[in-house]
């Protein structure tokens, strides 16, 4: 069951007899209760309907543009569809001699493997945070926490010349490492921590006799796998839309991840246009993994954790 | 960030016991909580706390040219203080790009959580049709990355291209004035609204789902509408996620760079200076002064820290007070 | 197995180390190859880099294409100052002085001083400074006039060669057909703005041993934006950006008439609007004062040799080997479709077709090297980024207000001055 579904001690009362019982009581006439059982009803599914409306709206322009040619970009109705979709995604695919694909294959290897490492780093983290009583811990946990209000850009020049001195700028790994820290998972990872993870258990395997990792291997982290799952998918929907660290840290085209790519084919400089058609129809392309993976893991979203952190 | 919501002795666990008390005999080992945490405190000091130090102290310094050289000679880094702040501090152009943050703020973070929160309790509705599509559909925006919604949005504001004028246009009335000055501010704040209403309304809705039936039913006996049962009981459980959302509104709102760059090429009312961070980026990556750049960053974290320390506090207060 | 661990963990130790002396033993060893780092934007760089590579086998080049000019220019600041800059760069030539003072590129008098009549002393100056040069000249935009030809015969005008013409044949044009205009001249445009200044006399940046002199506020300048600042208000020329959608529209549809740029416009215009081949010529730059031919330049790039790389000679030779050899040239021309800065490379032009968007006007590069004759010598300053975005945002902010657009360039010329004082510059100004 997903959090979504689930509600502590609901009963399941359609909705029908509510509505009788709500016009039953305040006395109404019946054909105007009726009437406003059934408004009550279609109201909110309309306003519902018309947010849906309003946020599919671009992204359903933007598969359409892609399927017009560069000529017919600019001249015809936008929620015309176009005759140029194979010529446009045989453009994007063959661009400097398929790099589009190269910077999809990155997108997915930061995302990837950083949001794996950044959700191991955070778990520990956060189940050391909630579950052990050390000195510092408050220190080292406000102290991450009150990175989330560094802006990027302050810290990525700084970071870039750091890992030339270690000789590391430059290629994937200059990007790979400075995502891995993550206040965000660690503030997640610590809060499900807190209310997944039984202190008994935990007692009772030390006073068994086991190390700490063994408890953390076999013990914790199968309990907290929910919320590992969520901050995985946080992180790697974040590392894929990460424009900034990527832009400053690689010099070669070839590394670039999806954002950085699809920028430099707008933003080639005064000499030559923006391929607008290549852009928006990598776009288009680009939007398509990511929303698949919000579709279908959907139901592992432990969302509540952000708000679980508050209740009262 | 020391606020009360996020003391552990706040939060309430489902089904474990509170913090841990001292072990009892049997002693473990002190070293295996430093353990787990260090990889994110190493990751944290190095990625971070060195690079925040070297901001600060760039701020410090800047590049001169050496005493006697005319022509183009080479600069070197020197010492000069609290110049750069005093500098920043008097760039009208900065405080009005703050000016312009403010207007924008105004603008998108109410709509934005207000949207979040009204989609959020229309979906909690019992009688809603078309949960599962609107909640999905809604939530879509969250997959789109910045820079790519910045320029979907854009091309959706051209008058060439766009299909709200177009109606507009075969009505009769001229294209809608997306990216000139009367509009420029409600089309920015739009991209933001749009990418961040899903997210959002998704943290409210769990919320919303925690809470147990029976709190409302009784007062759906009472003959409470639903939209009073809203009003009255659902959103003020709500609040401790609205004020989450909310302080990442802003904090967001601060940092707002990715779109007005984004649009900045399709219209001229977008200067170079329009946002705070995007002054930054001027100084860091165009004209090569990050001493400039390091100094109004400085001042821009530490104005994020006060606002959110404001909000926080505001809220808490408000909290106790205002005792469920 | 007593001690499976420890066995295990000696077995790795040994591969490791082995393969670390295995590895060294291949660097240490037989490897000649001199490789060099070179970062290049542009169609065709790959391809001109692989015939060096084939030529030069003990010189081997790599290539990356780190962006656009701007941030090209961007990323080499960076990477020079993290120490790990490419051996050879291109650079626009505007951002050339502010590399020199972040001391990106290396003093390369002596390097190139065997091409130094390769190229004319207007092209040199933009990679001169104070009797240093610091990169070799690459590609040039001399800048003409790229117009509709068919618009100007449909509207009975004849093709401007002053610009007090071009005033007079964009009114009537725009008379004529109220919803064309002949150009336009945006804001961003710095390189224009410079340009036709420099045509009137009124250099931007100037320099010599007593110090800076800056031009932007110039009389003659300010003369030059009261110009096109009636036409505007006419509405004969359009002020918004170049290259939007809402331009690459408007050029579609045959609203716009015309481009005063170097002579990569055709290229350009030819990318957006392929389907305007044939309509377009192009005419040198309208002159201020009739009989005064000279022009200048707006773009162009040169290459660097950084100060980071370990060879120094070799980069250079592959320098000048892409820009002043024959067969560098000729590369340039047919695998790159820029125009070269170096006389030979003008003159191998003379023999090619033109671009695509002008297929009709076969004496294309003989307008270009007859142009690229009387070039004025063009010095930038130390500080052309920030010029670019203060011009750009004070000029549109005076558009849209309709004040005069000469206080804008006065504004502007305040904020460079100043920063370059600030710096540490002796600067004077001319107005």
């Amino acid at each position: 069951m997903t959090a979504l579904d689930t509600r502590p001690g609901a009963g399941s009362r359609p909705g029908g007899a509510e509505g009788d019982r709500r016009t039953a009581r305040s006395g109404a006439a019946r054909p105007g209760a009726a009437r406003a059982s059934r408004r009550g009803k279609l109201l909110p599914t309309i306003v519902l309907l018309i947010g849906a409306f309003y946020c599919l709206v671009p992204v359903g322009w933007v598969f359409i543009a892609s399927s017009k040619s560069p000529g017919e970009l600019f001249t015809s109705f936008s929620f015309a569809p176009g005759t140029g979709l194979l010529g446009n995604l045989g453009d994007l695919f063959a661009y400097e001699g398929g790099q589009y694909g190269l910077w999809a294959a990155n997108s997915l290897l930061y995302a990837g493997v950083g949001g794996v490492l950044s959700t191991l780093v955070s778990t520990m983290a956060g189940y050391a945070l909630a579950k052990f009583a050390f000195r510092g811990r408050n220190l080292i946990f406000f102290m991450i926490l009150a990175g989330v209000l560094i802006p990027g850009i302050t810290l990525a020049i700084p970071q870039y010349i750091l890992l030339s001195e270690i000789g590391l700028a430059g290629g994937p790994i200059s990007v790979l490492l400075p995502i891995i820290i993550s206040p965000f998972g660690i503030y997640l990872s610590r809060v499900f921590a807190q209310s997944a993870v039984p202190q008994e258990i935990l007692e009772a395997s030390r006073i068994d006799g086991a190390g700490e990792w063994r408890i953390f291997r076999h013990i914790v982290l199968p309990i907290m796998v929910p919320g590992m799952v969520t901050v995985f998918l946080l992180q790697f929907v974040g590392i894929w839309n990460n424009f900034l660290l990527p832009f400053v840290m690689l010099s070669d085209q070839a590394d670039y991840p999806l954002t950085v790519g699809l920028y430099t084919l707008l933003s080639k400089g005064s000499g030559a246009p923006a391929l607008y058609s290549l852009a928006i129809t990598g776009a288009a392309v680009s939007i398509i993994p990511l929303t698949l993976l919000v579709l279908f893991l959907q139901r592992f979203w432990r969302l509540d954790l952000i708000s679980g952190g508050l209740k009262g | 960030m020391a606020d009360t919501a996020l003391r552990p002795e706040m939060t309430h666990p489902v089904t474990a016991s509170p913090a841990p008390r001292p072990a009892r005999g049997r002693r473990r080992s002190p070293l295996a909580p430093y353990l787990f945490v260090a990889p994110a405190v190493v990751l944290f000091v190095v990625f971070m706390l060195i690079p925040l130090g070297y901001t600060i102290w760039s701020s410090l310094r800047a590049y001169r040219i050496e005493e006697g050289a005319s022509v183009l000679g080479v600069r070197v880094d020197r010492f000069v203080g609290l110049e750069n702040y005093v500098a920043v501090l008097q760039d009208a152009e900065l405080l009005a790009s703050f000016g312009r943050l403010g207007i924008y703020g105004v603008i998108a973070v109410p709509l934005t959580l207000g949207l979040a929160l009204l989609f959020a309790l229309l979906l909690d509705v019992p009688a809603v049709r078309a949960k599962r599509f609107a909640r999905t559909a809604i939530f879509i925006p969250y997959a789109v990355p910045g820079i790519t919604a910045a320029l979907l949005w854009g091309f959706m504001y051209l008058p060439s291209t766009s299909p709200f004028s177009y109606v507009t246009n075969a009505l009769g009335w001229g294209p809608i004035p997306f990216l000139e000055a009367d509009g420029l501010f409600g089309s920015l704040a739009n991209i933001a609204i749009w990418g961040g209403v899903g997210f959002n309304m998704i943290i409210i809705y769990t919320s919303l789902r925690g809470i147990p039936a029976e709190i409302y039913e009784s007062a759906r006996l009472d003959g409470a509408s639903e939209l009073q049962v809203a009003l009255r009981i659902k959103v003020p459980l709500v609040v401790p996620a609205l004020v989450l959302t909310g302080v990442f509104a802003l904090i967001g709102t601060l940092q707002l760079y990715g779109e007005p760059n984004t649009l900045r090429p399709l219209t001229t009312e977008i200067t170079q200076s329009w946002a705070p961070l995007m002054t930054i980026y001027r100084d860091a990556f165009l004209t090569d002064d990050l001493p400039s750049a390091a100094a109004s960053s400085t001042i821009l974290a530490l104005g994020t820290v006060a606002l959110s320390a404001i909000v926080l506090g505001v809220a808490n207060r408000r909290r106790k007070e205002g005792v469920s | 197995m007593r001690h499976p661990k420890t066995v295990r963990a000696a077995a790795l130790a040994t591969l490791l180390i082995g393969g670390a002396a295995l590895s060294g033993c291949s660097a240490v060893g037989g490897d000649d190859v001199v490789r060099l780092e070179y970062w290049g934007w542009g169609v065709g760089q790959s391809e001109q880099v692989a015939l060096w590579n084939a030529a030069n086998p003990d010189v081997q080049v790599r290539h990356t294409d780190a962006g656009g000019g701007t941030d090209s220019a961007a990323k080499l600041l960076t990477s020079s100052r993290a120490g790990n800059a490419p051996d050879v760069a291109l650079a626009e030539y505007t951002t050339i002085p502010s590399l020199v003072i972040a001391d990106v590129p290396r003093d390369i008098t002596d390097l190139v001083a065997d091409v130094d009549d390769a190229f004319t002393e207007g092209t040199w100056a933009q990679t001169t400074f104070g009797g240093q040069v610091y990169a070799l000249p690459q590609d040039a935009g001399p800048m003409v006039l790229t117009y509709r030809a068919d618009l100007l015969a449909e509207t009975g005008q004849a093709v401007p060669t002053t610009w007090q013409e071009f005033g007079d044949v964009a009114r009537a044009v725009h008379e004529q057909r109220p919803d064309t205009v002949l150009a336009a001249v945006p804001a961003g445009e710095l390189g224009f703005w410079a340009g036709v200044s420099a045509q009137a006399g009124a250099d931007w940046w100037s320099v010599d041993e007593d110090g800076w002199t800056v031009g932007i506020a110039d009389e003659r300048m300010l003369e030059v934006a009261d110009f096109f600042e009636q036409l505007a208000v006419d509405g004969s020329i359009d002020t918004d950006p170049v290259l939007s959608p809402e331009y690459n529209k408007r050029v579609n549809d045959g609203t716009i008439g015309g481009w005063a740029a170097g002579i990569w416009a055709p290229s350009v215009l030819g990318g957006v609007a392929p389907d305007t081949s044939g309509s377009w010529e192009i005419t040198p730059l309208p002159e201020w004062t009739p009989g005064d031919a000279a022009v200048p330049f707006q773009g162009g790039s040169a290459l660097i040799v950084t100060k980071n790389s370990e060879h120094p000679e070799e980069a250079a030779a592959f320098a000048k080997w892409m820009n002043a050899s024959t067969e560098g040239n000729q590369s340039l021309l047919d695998v790159r479709g820029v125009y070269p800065a170096s006389i030979e490379g003008q003159e191998l032009a003379i023999g090619n077709a033109p671009p695509s968007l002008m297929p009709q006007q076969t004496e294309f590069y003989d307008v270009a090297a007859e142009v690229s004759e009387d070039v004025l010598p063009t010095t930038w300053g130390p500080n052309v980024a920030l010029a670019t975005t203060t011009l750009t945002d004070e000029l549109n902010a005076a558009i849209a207000a309709g004040t005069p657009w000469r206080d804008a360039f006065v504004a502007t010329q305040a904020v460079v001055v100043a920063d370059m004082e600030e710096v540490g510059y002796q600067v004077t100004t001319n107005g």
